[in-house]
């Protein structure tokens, strides 16, 4: 009979599918999810990091940046365009990936096995804390659009729970770790590091760079609560003049109310 | 008598559908010996450390030398040639498993065709076929036989694609042989003619794209080939093609 099986071929097909040659979106999904991840994402971060970094300056100054922020034309649309909507796309796609990947460095332990499987860790805690941290400092408690001047009252108030504060010290780092390696690993992905050498040297360039960002996160998080501004007001009364400066505006009306010389020199 | 022996455990299966059974045999030892060789003398006597007879362990092999490819095969948990995995560098008891990620036939023995299917699948080849006689090709600049050597010692073993945590069943990865052979047969100055359809292939669902860069696969590669460089060169040329053909299309 030409219908017969031989009794040992397999009932079912298994194994990997080939390549469907030129088919498909996923293509265009991934490169998306890569592109995000420094742009708009990373250049967020930078910004984010170098803002938070005013707050080593004390309170009036903090406020004048988030206001300077909260200030910047169709800033609604410029935050939901280019921060919630690109973060939420590449957490839930990167998880996507990551479900889909079969980690194997227990059996090869070898350091760029490690490194992505610490990507997908560490990307997977970078999204949980950036959704608490969205849901509680953008969403919740006072409305910092509306009300600067009390941002740095709102993250000192967080950062006083002790638990919090161990909870923003390792997602500085972790968040610091993966967007370094992801740079790497967009540069080697995207053709830019094709050659052994410039990959070496352009790891070096990434972790110099993660770790000045760290750096730079986790002496903000230290202006906050190192003590240099202890109970820094919740409402500190506002001018209500936009036309000048918003640092002269904060300035006199924070060394009224805060204790201390933290604000003097502005 | 104290002789020398060795120690395996070999991972048994009938058929594809059969369950999995350890086998364990014991050798004397010879020096220079290899894990083929041992298979070898185990399909000559094919008697288990207690005295059992059983079937010789079904496995592939034929150059013996590294240059064909067939015999690669889990050796202690790691993808590798059993024809150049020398007993005395190995821990013992040598655990042999076939590889992880093909279709079983039998013992040792995987179906590792869908290789052949993705090459297949990128036009991993030379077009010269005609009606006439085309002439000799065009001349290769010393530099670029230098960069293209490398990538032409590719012997099709499949570790690249065993060891890589992202060729699976859920992506269906086409793993990073393929992907060095584009860019051999890119570069080469007749075999480009297809390069515009050798990266839309590789645009395709589980293409390029699927790389996780985890860079097992150079790891792995018993022949050394520059396969992170190869992912790397052609990911950006898949990009720039992808891009013209949005712009021009």
């Amino acid at each position: 009979m030409a219908t017969a099986q031989s009794p040992i071929a397999p009932t079912v097909r298994r194994g990997v599918e080939p390549l469907r040659a030129g088919q498909g979106n996923s293509y265009l999904w991934h490169k998306l999810h890569s592109l995000l991840g420094i742009i708009p994402i990373g250049a967020f971060l930078l910004e984010h990091l170098i803002s938070n970094y005013e707050a080593l300056k004390g309170p009036a100054a903090y406020g004048a940046q988030v206001r300077f922020l909260n200030n910047l034309p169709l800033v609604r649309v410029l935050e939901w365009v280019f921060i919630f909507l690109p973060l939420l796309y590449h957490g839930i796609y990167g998880i996507y990936i990551w479900l889909r990947g079969k980690a194997n460095v227990v059996y090869y332990p070898w350091a760029g096995n490690w490194m992505y499987t610490a990507q997908r860790y560490t990307g997977l805690l970078a999204f949980a804390y950036i959704i608490q941290h969205v849901i509680r400092q953008r969403f919740m408690g006072v409305d910092l659009p509306n009300h600067p001047a009390a941002a740095f009252w709102k993250v000192q108030h967080e950062l006083s729970n002790p638990w919090m504060l161990a909870v923003y010290v390792v997602a500085m780092i972790v968040v610091c770790w993966h967007f370094a390696y992801g740079i790497w690993l967009f540069a080697a992905k995207w053709g830019i590091t094709p050659g052994e050498r410039s990959r070496k040297r352009f790891g070096y360039v990434c972790v110099a760079f993660g770790v000045l960002l760290a750096a730079m996160g986790l002496a903000s998080i230290w202006a906050f609560v190192g003590g240099k501004y202890p109970n820094a007001p919740e409402n500190p009364p506002l001018t209500v003049s936009r036309m000048a400066a918003p640092a002269a505006i904060d300035g006199p009306s924070f060394a009224v109310v805060v204790r201390g010389a933290g604000t003097a020199s502005i | 008598m104290a002789t020398k022996t060795v120690q395996f455990e070999i991972k048994r299966q009938a058929n594809p559908d059969a369950p999995a059974v350890w086998e364990r045999f014991e050798l004397e030892w010879r020096p220079g010996m290899n894990v083929t060789t041992a298979l070898m003398e185990i399909a000559a006597n094919p008697v288990t450390a207690d005295g059992r007879q059983t079937t010789p362990v079904t496995y592939e092999s034929n150059c013996l030398e590294e240059v064909c490819g067939s015999c690669a095969m889990r050796i202690n948990g790691k993808a590798r040639m059993a024809c150049s995995s020398l007993i005395d560098d190995l821990e013992q008891p040598i655990r042999l498993e076939p590889l992880s990620k093909f279709p079983l036939v039998r013992d040792l023995q995987v179906d590792r065709s869908v290789l052949f299917e993705n090459l297949k699948a990128v036009k991993a080849w030379v077009p010269i076929d005609g009606t006439y006689d085309l002439g000799s090709g065009p001349r290769m600049l010393p530099q670029d036989q230098e960069e293209s050597y490398p990538l032409s010692r590719c012997i099709s073993c499949t570790c690249c694609m065993e060891v890589c945590p992202q060729f699976n069943e859920a992506t269906g990865f086409v793993g990073a042989a393929t992907i060095a052979q584009v860019k051999l047969f890119n570069n080469h100055p007749t075999g480009k003619v297809l390069k515009a359809e050798r990266l839309q292939a590789l645009s395709g669902d589980g293409g390029i794209q699927e790389c996780g860069y985890a860079q097992n696969c150079v790891e792995a590669c018993p022949k050394q080939l520059p396969l992170t460089n190869a992912i790397s060169d052609v990911g950006r040329d898949v990009i720039v093609q992808k891009v013209r053909d949005l712009l021009r299309k």
